[in-house]
């Protein structure tokens, strides 16, 4: 502990530490051994000196030992009083008997009772004693004994001690001194280097620089951190910046955000406010309808019977011009169910009626429907229908109208010329198309009139529609329609020599994706055309729980179904609603089943409506003797019947003239889609 | 000669209709609004109903509701005349319980091809 409290003192005290301890030892080391070589020298010198005075003593006492005078002996031995050290002195006789002593007054210890044999000087118990053979002429008279005390040795030697303390001390402070303002070459450097590493730490100041002292390991040492602290400096600032620009960034985008946000709400309230405008428009439009459809009513419906009443009488001449009134309310009418169409387009409630009919007979019959038109501005018309074109599916009211329009066009603004109508079908992106073009010699329209040609009220002139009449409609309609079955309408003119207007359809024109169908089961009435893009099933069944069940899963599989409670309801209906398909139960109250087949298949307006017989009684060959197109053992599996409607639907138009019955185990045929 | 029962508030369509449909031989008896529809349907009991749809002190839509769950009157043809074109009317028409329906201006020809196969249909059953 007391190391590792040593280990962690501050650099400059471990700095004044080693060099204080270093000296100090080296101050201790000295003094001591010189110390030492001093009191072991002047010891020899003290031996010595006892020696010489022991020598002249005994010279002296010579004579008086050798005369046995006592007195003169004691004499020359107490003269030794004005030595300090001498501590005691005696003469012994040959006999080894005292002869003559002295003994200074606080001396303790006691005289040796019998000298020994020989000479010699030695240490005894802090004292210094010689013995020294005392003779006269070469004869031995005694032995001299004298003792001395250290006093001499030991004061010098606190004095020598006394001194080396005062001279460590002062060679001790000395070095501290020195230490204190040397350490600091070293330690200064790193403490103003830890003081620089402080504030770049604590106050994340990079700008600073440690002061470079001398050009030693430390100077590399602060060389080096300064050239990390300008790299960490660029690094600092390079971050900076980066932030700042990040964070204007970010503003910038939460600015954005919230303007876009608010844009967006914008945008849905203006939404929601034109959808309420256009909810608006279409009940004024099926209101204003409803007004001028009265009056109309009264004006067509008074000149009709005029003009027959005038026929009646026989007065021709007024013929004329009650055409000419029935004429302008048949246009205003035309206009009214124009703009009522529109509206209904645009409030998107205009749907689909989908069927498959015969192309090229409807198309024969449009043409000859027009022949009188055609022929009012002396115009001719030509068709081409090039090769089989087979079954269209699509909504053909709405196909003949737009047919209509295109047909009233050309008729209207061409004189004395040819008008041709080429149909094909073609392929285009794995589907099939029906590609119709009417073709005129007429007027021609302008690039920048073809370009507002389809937009409402848009007629190519504004004269155009005082000499030529016209709703300026019913391109815009017709364009909608053809969108709405999910195909174009595209017009190629030059002014003056004619246009053509091609029509492009998908020959099997697919529904809109229809919300998801919830069963609609009506046990004694009838919906029509809620659903008019979905086929009607009509279910005729006395058993309300059949009725239910397959009104449910025909509904799920995307048919429209109607249910009927028994054979008169049941009628009725096929003939109002002219079903897709009809599913027959035999036994029923009032008329059964068979008297219900018999009957649909006696009406030539039904007869083409395959029916499936659904029933527990098995008696399949009567069924399909008496019409029936399929039959089915009660309990019906879902799938079958499902298929079984599938196949049927798409022969229904077919299925006047040929009524071929489908078995359950066909199923392989191809199904005709039904989304 | 088969009884047809108008009921129409249009004073002109009305007498217009009336007109008309005396021409092609029928005898038409006329209601001015639903409360007198009512009341001749039940007393005289025509073989067809020509019904407008928008008429004042009960609408054509009531009044047809009312006759059909009639016991005395649920027999007799109705058909529908509406000047809203909307599928919806259509719908609604057979929904209430109309046999036919059409729409105004009337297609005489057509209106009176309606007529005819309703009351034939009527004679079979």
């Amino acid at each position: 502990m007391k190391l590792l409290r040593l280990v962690n003192l501050s650099i400059k005290r471990k700095l004044m530490l080693i060099t204080m301890l270093t000296s100090i030892a080296a101050l201790v080391l000295f003094s001591a051994s010189f110390l030492l070589y001093d009191l072991i020298s002047f010891r020899h010198s003290l031996s010595a000196d006892l020696a010489t005075q022991a020598e002249i003593i005994g010279y002296n006492s010579a004579a008086a030992m050798t005369f046995k005078d006592e007195a003169a002996a004691t004499v020359t031995l107490t003269a030794l009083k004005a030595k300090e050290d001498i501590t005691a002195a005696a003469l012994y006789g040959p006999d080894g008997k005292i002869f003559a002593s002295y003994v200074r007054a606080n001396n303790k210890s006691s005289l040796p009772s019998n000298p020994p044999p020989i000479d010699g000087i030695h240490f005894k118990k802090g004292y210094l004693e010689v013995f020294h053979a005392v003779s006269l002429d070469g004869e031995p008279v005694g032995t001299l004994f004298v003792q001395s005390d250290m006093s001499q040795w030991s004061s010098r030697a606190k004095r020598y001690a006394t001194l080396l303390v005062i001279f460590m001390l002062i060679s001790g402070l000395l070095a501290l001194a020195i230490a204190s303002k040397l350490q600091g070459l070293i330690s200064r450097p790193i403490l103003r280097l830890e003081d620089t590493m402080r504030m770049v730490s604590v106050k994340r100041n990079y700008e600073v620089r440690a002061l470079k002292f001398y050009d030693d390991e430390i100077g590399k040492l602060i060389d080096g951190f300064n050239a990390m602290l300008a790299e960490i400096q660029q690094r600092d600032t390079a971050l900076q910046s980066a932030n700042v620009e990040l964070r204007s960034r970010t503003q910038e985008l939460e600015s954005e955000i919230s303007q876009r946000k608010q844009a967006q709400e914008e945008l849905l309230n203006a939404k929601r406010i034109a959808e309420d405008a256009s909810r608006a428009k279409s009940a004024f439009l099926a209101n204003m309808s409803h007004e001028l459809r009265t009056p109309l009513n009264a004006i067509i419906g008074y000149s009709e019977m005029i003009e027959e009443e005038i026929q009646d009488t026989g007065h021709f001449q007024n013929v004329q011009d009650v055409k000419k009134i029935q004429s302008a309310g048949r246009h205003l009418l035309a206009l009214i169910n124009d703009v009522l169409d529109l509206s209904k387009i645009e409030a998107g409630k205009m749907g689909l009626h989908l069927e498959s009919f015969d192309l090229a007979q409807m198309i024969q019959e449009l043409a000859s429907a027009f022949q009188p038109t055609i022929a009012k501005n002396f115009n001719t018309l030509e068709l081409d229908l090039s090769g089989d074109l087979g079954l269209m599916r699509a909504d053909v009211t709405k196909v003949r109208q737009i047919l209509f329009n295109l047909l009233s066009n050309a008729c209207k603004f061409t004189n004395h010329g040819a008008i041709s109508m080429r149909i094909a079908r073609t392929e285009m992106n794995h589907r099939q198309w029906i590609e119709f073009g009417v073709r005129d010699t007429g007027i021609g329209i302008s690039e920048e009139q073809q370009g507002k040609l389809f937009n409402e009220f848009a007629q190519a002139d504004v004269s155009i529609a005082r000499k030529y009449g016209g709703t300026g409609l019913g391109l815009a309609i017709s364009h909608r329609f053809a969108k709405l079955m999910g195909g174009n309408i595209s017009v190629d003119s030059d002014l003056g020599k004619g246009s053509v207007f091609t029509l492009l359809l998908p020959a099997e024109v697919n529904a809109e994706p229809s919300e998801p169908v919830k069963p609609t089961v009506h046990e004694n009435v009838a919906v029509l055309e809620s659903k008019p893009q979905a086929d009607t099933i009509l279910v005729i069944d006395d058993d309300p729980a059949v009725r239910d069940l397959m009104s449910r899963f025909l509904t799920k599989s995307g048919f429209h179904v109607v249910a009927a409670a028994d054979g008169e309801q049941g009628l009725k209906l096929a003939k109002r609603l002219r079903p897709r398909v009809i599913t027959l139960d035999v036994v029923m109250p009032g008329i059964d089943g068979w008297g219900v087949l018999r009957r649909l298949k006696a009406d030539s307006e039904l007869a083409g409506i395959p029916v499936i017989m659904v029933t527990i009684v098995d008696n399949a060959v009567a069924a399909l003797n008496l019409g029936a197109s399929s039959y089915l053992v009660k309990p019906v599996d879902r799938d079958v019947l499902t298929d079984l409607i599938q196949r049927h639907r798409g022969n229904h138009i077919s299925a006047n003239s040929q009524d071929v019955p489908v078995s359950v185990s066909v199923s392989s045929e191809e199904e005709p889609s039904c989304t | 000669v088969p009884t047809i029962l108008l009921v129409e508030d249009n004073e002109m369509n009305r007498d217009m209709l009336t007109r008309r449909l005396e021409r092609k031989g029928y005898q038409v008896i006329a209601a001015h609004d639903g409360g007198q529809g009512h009341e001749l349907a039940h007393a005289q009991s025509p073989d067809l109903i020509l019904m407008d749809i928008s008429l004042p002190v009960m609408n054509g839509w009531e009044l047809t509701r009312r006759l059909k769950s009639d016991e005395a009157t649920k027999h007799i043809p109705i058909i529908a005349l509406t000047a809203h074109a909307l599928a919806t009317d259509r719908a609604r028409a057979f929904e209430i319980g109309c046999d036919e329906y059409d729409t105004k201006p009337v297609d005489f020809a057509r209106l009176q091809g309606k007529i005819e196969s309703l009351l034939a249909e009527k004679k079979t059953s």
